[in-house]
């Protein structure tokens, strides 16, 4: 067994990590750059890149422009949706490459296994009882809690008996999104008022319509945090996912680091769905794309999978907000155009006994 | 004797005479269907000559059919309890019929936020779409939307209730259709004629005055703009706003950017279609002035035609929203914030109601 383990880990330290981090990184941060570039000179009012640019060196100069139409538009329109869409996509693809990892099942995306549904419920708890009127960071905090309840939940179901299955992981976070789904429904049948049932209306579709800076400022710091903590476990990410005994075998306390990595997870998700609702399938598609690219050591995977779903999230919404322009769709609708083909293309594969991990 | 038989004979003949009239009279009255007079027969069948949906136009007896989209329905008698599933058709059927024919509807239509005609319909039992909720109102007859559910009519089929299907239409033309139709339904047509009729004439009165602005450079462009759920809509071509805004005399900027019914777009779409004036078809306890104060603040709009000019206006949304003629009091409150010189803010008149 100890040949196998350092076996698996050669494999994770054969060629150079960092040569591939470097290159990895480099060549998304060059796409993200152009996704960005791309999309803050898309919609429905026409604006030249090179007027993009000048607005935003004008805004870093406080220059008198800033009251112009276009300059409008780019800065308080545009820009934080962009930035929003960044910061979801990372967030949902780190926190499903963590979770992928965490369960060893490829199928694992906050989405599907009640995570989303779970930050969903704690965010129309907060606005029904009010509380986000009265603290700003009151609805990523319940949003946080309700996500780490819910996943906790759909664990200790696929857990059940000292034996984790990973079908009844997907049919528990199935059955646990579709109650917390029930449990929004009934939200709006009992909130008397019509001001915070307008708003709770928007956890059960998700989207990132009229995001502005306030939803920057209350997301970012979270979700940042949560991500470079998640980067600092790559390491024992690829322990867990040779198995917990051979993880034990290797020195790492598995019953500390596994909650703490779904506590982060958690963390991060309701963040993100406290700011654009349950999109799904983000955390599904990025990460396995650059599986199949950068390789299944979580040292680069977890870093290249920020940076992707951050692509990967701006351009859907890009379209989303382009494709009919002056009407927009749902960026739901896009992720789940390409999701959804995609997450049956991995039930067939695991199927026929090919495991998107190895 | 002679003057006695005379006397007798007139007797007999002036008896018989109020006998014969009498028997007219009674066999008249006694008639289930009873056929317009000539000259009344001859408008009533030119009226309905045209109407999509009656299928012989000849017929105002009964049994009569129609043709909805759920296929062809025969209604074997005047009907005198009515289920219309919708709001517009329950709308539309208040105009022609009294209250106490309507034994069921939703509960959107005893809400005065989205309803006309709530003070109406608050004794009337409350209806959805389940078959044995429906049934149980023993309706003659079912007018709905073609949004109810087809398990529904399939449900309702089986038990021989004639269930017509009809879509309401936004167009004032096609509108006047739809009057006739249910009148001929309902068995009411002279009473559908005439409200058609003052439909046709507040219509015309109304589009006599826009009708003649000038498209370069006396109407308006509009948008309606709402808000649900953060998501930003407004109304382009084939939406209730869009007729209504035509009616009143303004240019649906929506509809010309390609906008098709109700679509959400953003805020930036709305900075790029630019309009002059912007109406607020949301009710007020659903965020009608929050979503006013907004758009008022909102840095990125502020050169925005509409919000320099504070042409932003919360309207009535039960007279923007509904497919049913009262859209037409929609397009004249419209049309008292286009043009408010020629349209003065004195309170709308109602439609008349039909006799009990």
């Amino acid at each position: 067994m100890v040949r196998r383990v350092s076996q698996t880990l050669n494999q994770f330290n054969n060629g150079s990590i960092l040569q591939r981090l470097v290159i990895s990184i480099t060549v998304l941060v060059i796409c993200l750059f152009i996704t960005v570039s791309i999309a803050t000179a898309s919609g429905p009012v026409s604006i030249r890149f090179i007027r993009v640019l000048h607005i935003i060196a004008d805004a870093f100069t406080l220059n008198s422009s800033q009251n112009q139409t276009d300059s409008l538009i780019v800065l308080q329109l545009r820009i934080p949706r962009i930035i929003i869409a960044g910061l979801v996509g990372m967030a949902l693809s780190v926190a499903g490459a963590t979770m992928q990892s965490l369960f060893r099942n490829p199928m694992a995306d906050p989405g599907i296994i009640g995570v989303s549904a779970g930050g969903a419920v704690g965010a129309v708890i907060a606005i029904a009882l009010g509380l986000n009127e009265i603290f700003f960071l009151a609805l990523p905090f319940f949003s946080f809690l309700g996500a780490i309840g819910a996943t906790f939940l759909v664990y200790s179901i696929a857990a059940a008996g000292g034996r984790f299955s990973m079908p009844t992981l997907l049919l528990a976070g199935v059955a646990v999104t579709a109650f917390l789904n029930s449990i929004i429904s009934a939200a709006i049948l009992v909130v008397p008022d019509n001001d915070p049932v307008r708003k709770i209306l928007f956890w059960l579709a998700g989207g990132l319509d009229s995001r502005a800076w306030e939803h920057v400022a209350i997301s970012w710091i979270p979700i940042l945090i949560g991500i470079t903590l998640i980067f600092g476990f790559t390491r024992e990410l690829n322990m867990l996912m040779i198995g917990d005994n051979d993880a034990r075998s290797l020195g790492l306390r598995v019953n500390y680091i596994r909650p703490f990595l779904i506590a982060v997870s958690a963390l991060i998700t309701g963040t993100a769905v406290a700011v654009s609702g349950t999109i799904i399938f983000v955390g599904l598609i990025v990460p396995h794309v650059l599986r199949l690219i950068v390789g299944t050591d979580n040292r680069v995977l977890v870093p290249t999978s920020a940076i992707g779903g951050a692509i990967f999230l701006i351009a859907a919404d890009t379209i989303a907000r382009t494709i009919v322009q002056p009407a927009e769709i749902r960026v739901g609708i896009i992720t789940s155009f390409i999701g959804a083909p995609f997450f049956l293309f991995l039930l067939i594969r695991n199927n026929r006994g090919t495991e998107t991990f190895s | 004797m002679n003057a006695r038989y005379w006397l007798n004979r007139f007797w007999m003949i002036g008896l018989s005479t109020m006998l014969i009239v009498f028997g007219i009279g009674c066999s008249s009255s006694a008639t289930p269907s009873p056929t317009p007079k000539a000259t009344e027969h001859e408008t009533t069948t030119t009226a309905f000559s045209n109407v999509p949906g009656i299928l012989d136009p000849q017929n105002f007896g009964w049994p009569r059919s129609v043709k909805g989209s759920n296929g062809s329905i025969t209604i074997p008698e005047k009907p005198q309890r009515i289920i219309t599933a919708s709001i517009g058709h329950d709308e539309m059927t208040l105009a022609l019929v009294p209250a106490s024919r309507l034994v069921g509807v939703g509960s959107v239509t005893q809400d005065s936020t989205y309803s006309n005609v709530a003070n109406l319909t608050k004794d009337i039992p409350i209806i959805n779409t389940d078959p044995e909720i429906l049934i149980a109102q023993q309706p003659d007859v079912m007018v709905v939307s073609p949004y109810m559910p087809q398990e529904t009519i399939e449900a309702l089929n089986k038990l021989n209730v004639p269930i017509i299907q009809t879509s309401l239409s936004n167009n004032p033309t096609t509108r006047i259709q739809d009057i006739l139709l249910l009148g001929y339904i309902y068995g009411e047509e002279e009473r559908a004629i005439e409200f058609a009729k003052e439909v046709e004439v507040r219509y015309k009165s109304l589009t006599n005055i826009t009708r003649h602005k000038d498209f370069n450079d006396e109407r308006k462009r509009t948008m309606a703009v709402t808000r649900y759920s953060d998501q930003i809509w407004t109304a382009g071509i084939d939406s209730a706003e869009g007729s209504i805004i035509e009616m009143a005399g303004g240019i649906n900027v929506a509809a010309n950017a390609g906008i098709v019914g109700n679509a959400t777009t953003s805020l930036e779409g709305l900075i790029a279609m630019d309009p002059e004036v912007i109406f607020i078809p949301q009710p007020i306890d659903w965020g009608a002035n929050e979503l006013k104060t907004d758009l008022l603040n909102n840095p990125a709009l502020k050169n925005v035609a509409a919000i320099k000019a504070n042409q932003v206006h919360i309207v009535e949304s039960r007279i923007f929203t509904t497919l049913s003629f009262w859209n037409i009091k929609g397009a004249e409150s419209l049309a008292s914030i286009l043009w408010p010189s020629e349209f003065t803010n004195e309170i709308l008149p109602s439609f008349t109601l039909p006799p009990n």
